[in-house]
């Protein structure tokens, strides 16, 4: 892929998550959709804000652990039916009840790895460069006392000079352009 | 950056901005008015369940029936009473805010113990049909049974093995035990419970401390006792309805079974009474999602030992063990064996993944009743193959009887019920002196 080139978006600084989150709420409320917060420690108020409830991370989860359970149950089936057929204290060759134990430990097990890797799948992990570490300020501050808000430039609604204003408006740090 | 973490934007609008202050407790925490209307309902349907029933006593083997679904009423009030005991004192040993808002009706379900152990006298008076036990006492009256093959030689073994825990006399005194102990405990919790509110040092550090050691102390070993009574109670009231059947597990299943009950009663409970004031104000999504989370649990759980005493018994295949699966399985019952796998564990197994379920309060109303229908369904099978006109041939042609398994635990579940809303009246529904209170004022997710 070629690099990108021009703005990322606008990135404003915060001393508190109070005022993050008052920000970001007043953003969404204006129109902005395309926006993330960057915090140094989970703030729960901020994803409200942004109206990020929903992931698809459960969604992942349960078709892992359905491909978990088809796969163990069917494997089992075709070795004691068909691949290596043995009598077992005379019971059918198809004996299910004996087959659900290690099936509940694929269901486990897949939908577990499902779930972690795909959590790091749909945060787009790992990623090598992410342009807000252009912002000299934010190397320093995102990871230790400082929140950052940034309306990216793909939001229809953004425009340099009028989102820089109404960035400006809240007790922002700064409000620095980041490129891509 | 949110994985993993809470968000509550749509548990209600209270705390959009994430700024609010915390909410102030209401100025009555008494129950609502409504819970009179809800007792009066649960009369009417005892009344019109009782009617019901009695036209059963009038068919082919009706009586026995009606005995034996009222022996089906009388475990799952007893599951409700003991188990709203057991899981009170868990809450007690655990801590944690999840089941705070859950004591006063957990309290309320332990204060009818006394009415549980009074059920039991009209099983004690018809006892000989249900037990074999009872109706054969002695080793004369085991071989004249055996002589007119009604029992078999191996039930006849069995029963004179058996006899030192599993006669009349023996019984009783268990049971009377059993309840007294119960009671005991139910008694100091209950008292307890009003003096912590009580206490005129309330609301300090070293009143909740004093209180929270107290309860502790006494609740870690009431959760051993209840399980080693529990264990000895379901032994004498349904294992030993097959004389000869045994299974190490069946103490914990009936406790596990109870657990699952008691929160889906407890959590339909403080939904129903979140519509008014106190609850309204104090029941926020997390502790209800919280609740949802233990109710899986006790799903899981259930199924395990279930199916695990099932796997244990089907893989040795011992002609002493393997019976008592075949009467539960073949002729018809596979039928109701499907259904209360469906109903035990897949519907509420699939339906409690949901978090959005957990968190949404008419459908989990819907699936707590449920759940308590499917501790029925479940007793059902445990307890009527048992019986020779029904091992292994479940029939209604005929046997019209056997629809006194539905309205019978009905009238008496019912009757219970009006029982358990009347003590959940006689209390404040919040236990006060506690600092969880103070914390469950405040908006969810505060800094």
């Amino acid at each position: 892929m070629p690099p990108r080139e021009g703005i990322y978006g606008l990135l404003a600084e915060f001393n508190t998550p109070g005022e993050l989150v008052h920000a970001t709420e007043e953003a969404r409320r204006v129109g902005y959709r395309r926006m993330e917060c960057y915090t140094p420690y989970p703030v729960e108020e901020a994803a409200e804000a942004m109206h990020f409830h929903k992931t698809r991370v459960p969604l992942v989860c349960l078709l892992g652990g359905l491909m978990g359970v088809t796969t163990a149950f069917l494997m089992e089936t075709w070795i004691n039916v068909w691949a290596y057929p043995l009598n077992i204290a005379g019971r059918p060759l198809f004996s299910w009840p004996a087959f659900i134990i290690p099936a509940y430990e694929w269901t486990i097990l897949f939908a577990g790895l499902s779930a972690a890797f795909g959590m790091l799948a749909l945060n787009g992990l790992p990623q090598l460069y992410h342009p807000v570490f252009n912002a000299p300020n934010f190397r320093n501050g995102a990871t230790t006392d400082k929140f950052f808000l940034c309306l990216e430039a793909v939001d229809p609604k953004f425009s340099l000079g009028e989102t820089r204003t109404f960035l400006e408006q809240f007790s922002a740090i700064s409000v620095v352009e980041v490129d891509h | 950056m949110a994985f993993g973490h809470e968000h509550n934007g749509e548990a209600g609008g209270h705390h959009d901005h994430g700024h609010d202050g915390p909410k102030t407790l209401p100025a009555s925490l008494a129950a609502p008015e409504i819970v009179s209307a809800w007792r009066t309902r649960a009369l009417i349907v005892f009344v019109i369940a009782t009617i019901l029933s009695v036209f059963f006593a009038f068919t082919h083997e009706g009586k026995n029936h009606i005995l034996r679904a009222y022996l089906l009423g009388f475990m799952t009030c007893f599951g409700f009473a003991g188990g709203g005991l057991v899981v009170l004192m868990l809450q007690y040993v655990s801590g944690g805010k999840w089941g705070l808002l859950l004591r006063r009706p957990l309290e309320a379900m332990s204060r009818t113990i006394w009415v549980v152990g009074l059920m039991f006298v009209p099983i004690i008076f018809f006892w000989k049909h249900l037990y074999q036990w009872a109706a054969f006492p002695t080793a004369g009256a085991v071989a004249q049974a055996l002589q007119a093959h009604q029992v078999t030689l191996e039930q006849a073994m069995t029963l004179n093995a058996k006899r030192s825990m599993l006669n009349p006399t023996a019984v009783i005194i268990q049971t009377v035990i059993i309840f007294a102990i119960l009671w005991f405990f139910q008694f100091l919790l209950n008292k307890w419970s009003l003096e912590r509110d009580a206490d005129p040092a309330r609301g300090t550090e070293p009143s909740y401390d004093r209180w929270r050691i107290k309860f502790e102390n006494l609740s870690g070993i009431g959760i051993l006792i209840y399980a080693i009574l529990l264990t000895a109670g379901a032994i004498d009231w349904i294992k030993s309805l097959d004389i000869t059947w045994y299974s190490s597990i069946w103490g914990l299943q009936f406790l596990v079974g109870q657990g699952y009950a008691v929160l889906a009663l407890s959590i339909l409970t403080v939904i129903l009474l979140s519509r008014f004031e106190p609850m309204k104000t104090m029941l926020r999504a997390t502790e209800q999602h919280d609740l949802g989370k233990l109710a899986f649990a006790f799903v899981m759980l259930n199924i395990y030992l279930s199916f695990a005493e099932f796997l244990i018994i089907w893989s040795g295949n011992v002609p002493d063990e393997i019976p008592w699966y075949l009467n539960r399985i073949h002729g018809g019952w596979w039928y109701i064996c499907s259904a209360d796998f469906i109903c035990h564990w897949l519907i509420p197994f699939c339906l409690l993944l949901s978090r959005d379920l957990k968190r949404n309060k008419e459908k989990m109303i819907w699936l707590t009743c449920f759940m308590i229908f499917a501790r029925c369904l479940d007793m059902f099978w445990l307890i009527e193959p048992n019986f020779p006109d029904a091992a292994g041939n479940l029939h209604i042609t005929g046997n019209i009887g056997i629809l006194a398994y539905i309205t019978v635990p009905v009238a008496v579940i019912s009757l219970w019920g009006a029982y358990y809303l009347t003590q959940l009246q006689a209390r404040p529904l919040i236990n006060v002196n506690d600092p969880h209170v103070e914390e469950m004022l405040e908006p969810e997710h505060a800094h």
